[in-house]
């Protein structure tokens, strides 16, 4: 069932797109149930799903053990279904349960290949979210001295 | 009397040994005072990064105390025994996972309470710690 108009208007993301960009893009987009401990994305694995947080809270982590939650409406996560490699960064995990609305990579990035206006402004809003998020996966995990995962 | 009789009788070697000694002591300080000159001049030009942390460390101390409600006191206990098998910071996945390993109830949403009650901090760098004031 696609997202009614409103609700899309409500979410940062999509913000600045007039109704008659709304109205296109609602059809590919779909609301879905999270449950507490769910696993949305995972780190390596192709990027196919791209997830705007509507309830709930997450964690995003990463290969030497960062991580950071969210824990707000219209978080987004699985950015990587736009951005090449399309090989999903980290691992996101629901922490309670929640409610997020989910896009198709392929879908998402016909639309903002294909309707410049609606890639525009989207990637107006996503790539400040990815500046903020790049340090955690890129940053030398050595300069920590950290037990490795599972040293428990 | 003249020469080096004169100088012997006078104490004349003690007294030029003493001299050089005076001599190689001063440079020798002047030379470490020199050499360590670096670090003062380094001091001075961070010194206002210097006074703000000072500032800080102060504000540190400032922290108010986070009181844990009696049903969530059990619960930070546990949690706090696992993070201490991690280090600091630790990792919050790892956190995780030792917290499913070890059977612990609902450990997402358990954790999920401490980051929102503020028991649980980030560091800005992608690992948390334990809030440096909990009284229970």
């Amino acid at each position: 069932m696609p997202t009614d108009i409103q609700t899309l208007k409500s979410l940062g993301l999509f913000e600045e797109l007039t109704p008659e960009e709304l109205n296109r893009v609602a059809p590919i987009i779909h609301p879905m149930k999270v449950g507490e401990g769910e696993i949305l994305t995972q780190r390596g694995e192709p990027a196919t799903v791209f997830y705007v947080v509507l309830k709930g809270n997450f964690i995003i982590s990463f290969k030497d053990g960062r991580a950071f939650t969210l824990h707000e409406r219209g978080d987004i996560i699985g950015w990587s279904t736009i951005v090449t490699p399309f090989r999903y960064t980290g691992t996101a995990v629901a922490l309670t349960d929640g409610e997020a609305l989910t896009l198709q990579g392929d879908d998402f990035l016909q639309t903002i290949q294909g309707e410049s206006s609606i890639g525009d402004k989207i990637m107006k809003k996503i790539n400040p979210i990815i500046a903020e998020r790049v340090p955690y996966f890129s940053r030398d995990a050595a300069r920590r001295d950290l037990p490795p995962a599972g040293a428990e | 009397m003249t020469g080096l009789e004169a100088i012997a009788a006078h104490n004349g070697w003690a007294i030029a040994a003493v001299g050089v000694s005076i001599v190689f002591s001063g440079l020798t300080m002047l030379s470490i005072v020199i050499s360590q000159l670096y670090k003062v001049l380094d001091f001075w030009e961070r010194r206002d990064e210097f006074f703000q942390r000072m500032k800080g460390r102060g504000a540190v101390e400032d922290v108010p105390r986070i009181t844990v409600s009696p049903d969530m006191k059990e619960t930070v206990r546990q949690y706090r025994m696992l993070a201490d098998r991690l280090g600091k910071p630790f990792s919050l996945p790892r956190l995780l996972d030792l917290a499913r390993k070890c059977g612990l109830v609902n450990p997402h949403s358990t954790i999920n309470r401490l980051l929102k009650q503020e028991i649980i901090v980030p560091d800005g760098e992608g690992y948390y710690h334990w809030h440096q004031s909990i009284s229970s």
